[in-house]
């Protein structure tokens, strides 16, 4: 009986915490984007984009935006790292998918390995945010463009909106974080991951 | 008040500490791996009963390296070591496939302690330099380190009696203390 009251209270009044992938292949700028999200949203600092090495594993991010427990998960996109990725789609509320955006001539190998994330069936229904990243360098495409290149099919199930970013100098991360914060609180994914963790949960 | 005045002080003048545990079953070349990072050359070993401990310093951390015997009837004593650990290095065999397993249970089992929830973990897929070595990925799998949802991790292909991978290993290890996350 007690757990039963507990567990409604809980359900009521505890901050969800939501868990928020961020994806897309080698050189895209994850990790980068993971450290300005902490020095940006949270007391941590954050290292500096010429101390990042290539993620061989997972990165952790915790911050509070508008309010809201995010954790991030930041995976490594290297061809071989790849095959964990769907490992931690069950519990994820959002994706983040990075594009280098400067970089036209991996465009391809990321339309593929996001056409793969979107077609599996764990992340049903899980807000998308899509970064053309590395809006600091010159030549990189705007986020229209990239859009246009991509050219995904189904997207039109699930919420998603296109951002032009710089990981580096901070441009645009703001308003992404904050997006995904709006759409997750009312997505019918939370709704669902949440009525699991109730039925399921102590 | 005392802690509080050393603590002041060394975040004032000092180097960062870490205290780390080297862990993995019985010749997986913990031995092997402490010696390499604090000397540079490869130390005959023989199978470590209890521990030794090293200091190694490395990128203005000084790591406080532990490395501690591997033989099943001697695991269980890992846990005196527990407390107060920053960070985990969990060495691997990635020839020994047979005990890949064993492995596997070890090392989620250490995972389970609650005194080592705010540890950080790397993993040294260690003598690359052996005929048929499993790779990284194939490793990640075997030790099923997808299950680790909050903490820090990564893995790192190492080869101790070449030098190979280790101090890509510590790279990551500073990086992630100092980021203070994990």
């Amino acid at each position: 009986m007690f757990s039963l009251f507990y567990g409604l209270w809980k359900y009521l009044f505890s901050k969800t915490e939501f868990h928020v992938l961020i994806l897309g292949i080698d050189k895209a700028g994850k990790t980068t984007l993971l450290e300005k999200l902490k020095s940006l949203y949270s007391n941590l600092e954050g290292l500096p984009p010429d101390r990042i090495v290539p993620t061989v594993g997972l990165n952790i991010g915790r911050v509070e935006v508008l309010n809201t427990k995010l954790v991030f998960w930041d995976l490594g996109g290297q061809p071989g790292l790849r095959s964990i990725w769907e490992k931690y789609y069950e519990e994820a509320h959002a994706v983040v998918f990075v594009i280098d955006a400067a970089c036209p001539s991996r465009f391809e190998d990321s339309k593929s390995a996001l056409e793969k994330v979107l077609r599996h069936e764990d992340l049903q229904g899980a807000p998308l945010l899509i970064l053309a990243n590395k809006q600091d360098l010159s030549e990189a495409v705007t986020a229209e463009e990239l859009a246009r290149y991509l050219d995904l099919k189904k997207l039109d199930e699930r919420v998603y909106m296109f951002e032009a970013v710089s990981a580096f100098d901070g441009t645009g991360i703001k308003q992404g974080a904050e997006w995904l914060v709006e759409v997750m609180e009312r997505s019918k994914r939370t709704e669902m991951l949440r009525n699991r963790a109730g039925v399921a949960g102590p | 008040m005392g802690i509080m005045f050393t603590k002041l002080f060394s975040s004032l003048f000092g180097n960062k500490e870490a205290r780390i545990l080297v862990l993995g079953l019985d010749n997986a070349g913990k031995t092997t791996i402490l010696y390499r990072l604090q000397m540079g050359e490869v130390v005959s070993t023989i199978p470590t009963i209890g521990f030794n401990v090293e200091t190694v310093q490395y990128n203005n951390i000084k790591f406080q390296v532990w490395d501690l015997g591997g033989q099943t009837s001697i695991r269980p004593y890992w846990r005196c070591y527990f407390p107060n650990t920053q960070a985990i290095i969990y060495v691997v065999d990635s020839s020994d496939t047979d005990r890949l397993v064993i492995a596997k249970e070890e090392f989620h089992a250490i995972l389970e302690e609650e005194e080592l929830r705010g540890a950080v973990v790397l993993i040294f897929a260690n003598k690359q330099d052996l005929p048929g070595a499993l790779d990284a990925a194939v490793v990640t799998e075997a030790l099923e380190l997808h299950k680790i949802k909050n903490r820090q991790w990564a893995i790192f292909k190492t080869s101790a009696t070449k030098g190979e991978g280790l101090f890509e290993g510590l790279d990551w290890l500073s990086n992630t203390l100092k980021s203070g996350s994990g």
